[in-house]
């Protein structure tokens, strides 16, 4: 996740509140999504940008995730996903960032 | 306590990325980004006490000052242990560190360590010299790499012995080490035969240096007569990218025509290269492949002929082995079409 994102997040998480926030990632492969779920939640892995070392401990999804489709109409969804839902190894994403998410959110719910 | 100073890029030293890659080699104390891994990877046993930061394309292009300016920098702290990186796969980054780790090792006389994936060409450079812990080619793989660096510096400064390249993690520097084998060298070669005729897997313990030596080829003979070709790894490519060479870590080469072309412009050409401010590069493609300059030359008589095709890939963590197979094939369509000499160009 790029320094830029990195302080956006911290900066949105600080004007609204962890609780109020949560991250849905859109990366096309399942380290890159990890990654960038573990620099929302345990700190940035590589430490080179502002969320090294800071634990947000946020609820993170991929959009490609089951909890994040069913709250979508069907019909977006599909027009907006479906392709890349056809193409993209949607289990080994979902069981990255889940695994990642299970691991670090402060938000078990 | 054991006092330590870090070296860090541009990046990971959070200023920016390549538009911040020329700033000039400047001080923080304490630690800043994987500082701040290591130092908890160390576990109290030693601290960074400060942290230096270059730009990349400083470094590189100023590279005796820049050491100079360092060593200065790094001497005033007087660190029991100085470390770099790690560097991954970026190449100006890389041999950043180990310039800088066999400089400081030299001048201060303290245990140097830094970290590289096997392909950065700072790793060929300097593993002679240096210590450098073997990662992946990524940032991604900054968790596995800190712990390691951490424990053999901690090794190197207490001065406990360093075990084999596997057991700490280095990439292999060359060096013999004598030691008492439990059976003798007979046995163990006969051992080996076996099973090398039985196809199974077996381990030398007479690792042959893996030279890279290229013979160079007779000099042209008259360079007036010669017909050039222009290769380059630097992404020149026509402008859309037809072949859609990957801006890193290329799966192929792209052979574009420059017949009746004499000057490449914003217009028709473009780099696909990443990791470099490509903003020069695509106003005037020439700085990369420089068609406009062997069109003169050729028009005045100091060259044969220009050949009417260009190869192009990127070189930007490009796989060695891949880069192998492009320049193979490169060389035989050159060689088929009677091209006497090729000019390489890079970023």
């Amino acid at each position: 996740m790029d320094l830029e994102i990195q302080q956006r997040v911290k900066d949105l998480t600080e004007k609204y509140g962890a609780e109020n926030i949560v991250v849905v990632l859109g990366g096309s492969e399942a380290e890159a999504a990890g990654l960038s779920a573990e620099t929302v939640t345990a700190g940035d892995p590589t430490y080179a940008g502002p969320l090294a070392g800071i634990s947000l401990g946020l609820r993170v999804y991929h959009i490609l995730e089951e909890e994040i489709k069913n709250e979508c109409d069907p019909n977006v969804y599909d027009e907006q996903c479906g392709m890349m839902e056809m193409v993209l190894d949607v289990e080994a994403i979902s069981n990255e960032v889940r695994s990642i998410r299970e691991q670090y959110t402060q938000f078990k719910d | 306590m054991i006092k330590v100073v870090h070296y860090l890029n541009q990046f990971f030293g959070q200023i920016g990325g390549e538009e911040k890659a020329h700033i000039e080699p400047f001080v923080k104390e304490g630690f800043v980004g994987p500082g701040m891994a290591l130092n908890a990877a160390f576990k109290g046993q030693a601290q960074i006490v400060a942290t230096v930061i270059c730009g990349d394309s400083y470094f590189a292009e100023n590279e005796e000052k820049a050491k100079n300016t360092i060593l200065e920098m790094v001497k005033k702290y007087e660190p029991d242990l100085f470390i770099a990186g790690p560097a991954f796969n970026a190449g100006r980054y890389g041999n950043a560190c180990g310039s800088i780790c066999k400089f400081v090792k030299e001048n201060l006389n303290i245990p140097v360590v830094t970290g590289m994936y096997i392909e950065n060409p700072g790793v060929d450079l300097y593993k002679k010299d240096l210590y450098i812990i073997s990662t992946k080619d990524s940032a991604a793989g900054m968790r596995d790499a800190i712990p390691k660096m951490a424990a053999l510096a901690l090794k190197l400064v207490n001065n406990q012995e360093i075990g084999s390249p596997e057991e700490e993690g280095y990439i292999e520097r060359g060096i013999r080490k004598n030691y008492f084998a439990e059976v003798r060298g007979s046995k163990r070669a006969v051992d080996m035969l076996v099973k090398k005729i039985r196809g199974e897997e077996f381990k030398t313990e007479f690792k042959m240096p893996d030279f890279d030596r290229v013979a160079p080829n007779p000099p042209v003979v008259d360079i007036t007569k010669a017909k050039i070709a222009l290769v380059t790894s630097g992404g020149i490519v026509p402008k859309g990218n037809p072949d859609k060479i990957e801006s890193s870590s290329a799966s192929k080469f792209g052979k574009y025509s420059i017949e009746g072309v004499d000057d490449l412009t914003s217009e028709t050409f473009e780099t696909a290269h990443g990791g470099y401010d490509p903003v020069y590069a695509n106003k005037d493609a020439d700085r990369v492949l420089p068609v406009d300059v062997l069109r003169e030359l050729e028009r005045e008589g100091k060259i044969g002929e220009l050949h009417k095709y260009y190869y192009a890939t990127v070189g930007n963590g490009t796989a060695v082995a891949n880069a192998k197979k492009f320049g193979q094939q490169i060389a035989r369509e050159l060689i088929a079409d009677g091209v006497q000499a090729v000019i390489l160009t890079s970023t």
